[in-house]
């Protein structure tokens, strides 16, 4: 099965090697980036080690179920990773926290106990409480959903380094949001966050390094 | 023997290369369009939405453009372009003239709104994507686990 996929890509780079190299000459109006990303480039670690580490953003929002939810206080002493994004975004928001729900899983079940994975929302009127548990739920029940004022949200954001615009109506009426670019890991040891994860980080990734965040070590 | 391997290897290269040109220098020559690297993500929640990827390769030598998409999972299929962290809805897609069509995870893809039924792992979604000058293509998306992503497989 892999082997044939391997086979299948090897097939496909080889075909599209062909018609780079046969018409590259007469392609001069074509200005779509060349095919060479099927080459996977060379992957150094996903995380990047922070050199000034992050204060916990002070924020009190609300949770799925409704209630206060402070986050300095409440994810005090605990390894924590923290994702902004919302629920009606099908593509890298699912992909961000599926990755680190199968992560999280595939840790020890005494070990499970110790991170806290939050999302936060960048659409709150939008993700109510019940919208966002739901959808946290079909990931990993164990999941922190928080929404709240867009503003707190926003300042919180801004304090460790991620950028979110409010959701606005876009021209089809429709609204248009936006997800951060960074999950950040917050160390039990320190209550800081010492980690940087981008949108490519996969499933080994988190799955490699959640064993050594819990513990607030370097991956 | 090995010898005789390598001269069928190199006719067969030549023979692709000489393929791959006929025509193409030429302003009446058409897309040519195939579709690889199909899946849908498992999708997450109560199954409101649903993401699609597929790549369009084009051979032929002149652009076209992805206008729709239709499935009978959805009445409501919208292209999107991912740019700064915030999802853009597009009319069209362009296929460009010998190259690609890539939607992929955190970048272009589409999206099913108000699906019908909720997609499970290893069920296929027919889906048929129109084109500005070409036929449409029919193509069925095998339903993967939501954290599906080919570049890490």
């Amino acid at each position: 099965m892999h082997q044939k996929k391997i086979l299948a890509a090897a097939a496909l780079a080889v075909a599209a090697a062909f018609t780079l190299t046969a018409c590259s000459s007469d392609s001069g109006s074509d200005k779509s980036p060349p095919v060479t990303d099927v080459s996977a480039e060379a992957k150094t670690k996903a995380a990047t080690v922070l050199d000034t580490p992050f204060t916990k953003p002070d924020m009190v929002l609300t949770d799925t179920h409704g209630k206060k939810y402070d986050l300095i206080k409440q994810t005090k002493g605990k390894a924590m990773l923290i994702y902004f994004g919302y629920t009606h975004c099908p593509d890298i928001c699912p992909l961000t926290m599926g990755n680190l729900a199968v992560a999280k899983k595939a840790l020890p079940k005494a070990e499970q106990d110790k991170v806290e994975i939050v999302f936060v929302t960048t659409d709150p009127e939008q993700d109510t409480p019940a919208a966002l548990g739901t959808w946290l739920k079909s990931m990993d029940p164990s999941f922190v959903g928080l929404t709240g004022n867009f503003s707190t949200i926003q300042a919180g954001a801004r304090q460790i380094g991620i950028g979110i615009d409010a959701p606005k109506k876009g021209k089809d009426g429709k609204t248009v949001s936006m997800h951060g670019a960074q999950v950040i890991a917050f160390s039990p040891k320190t209550d800081k966050g010492y980690l940087l994860y981008g949108d490519d980080a996969s499933v080994e990734d988190y799955t490699k390094d959640l064993p050594k965040i819990i513990k607030g070590e370097n991956p | 023997m090995r010898r005789g391997a390598t001269a069928l290897a190199i006719a067969a290269v030549t023979g692709l290369a000489l393929a791959g040109c006929s025509g193409s220098g030429g302003s009446s020559s058409k897309p040519e369009l195939k579709v690889a690297d199909a899946y849908m993500p498992k999708p997450v929640g109560d199954g409101e939405m649903a993401a699609g990827y597929v790549t369009v390769r084009n051979s032929g030598g002149t652009a076209d453009k992805l206008t729709s998409v239709t499935s009978t999972l959805s009445d409501d299929i919208t292209m999107h372009v991912t740019k700064d962290q915030k999802m853009e809805q597009v009319s069209s897609l362009p296929v460009p003239a010998k190259g690609e069509l890539d939607l992929e995870r955190g970048g272009n893809h589409l999206m099913f709104m108000g699906l019908k039924k909720q997609p499970e792992i290893g069920e296929k979604v027919a889906v048929e994507l129109h084109f500005e000058k070409a036929d449409p293509i029919k193509v069925e998306l095998p339903v993967k686990e939501t954290t599906y992503n080919p570049k890490n497989s």
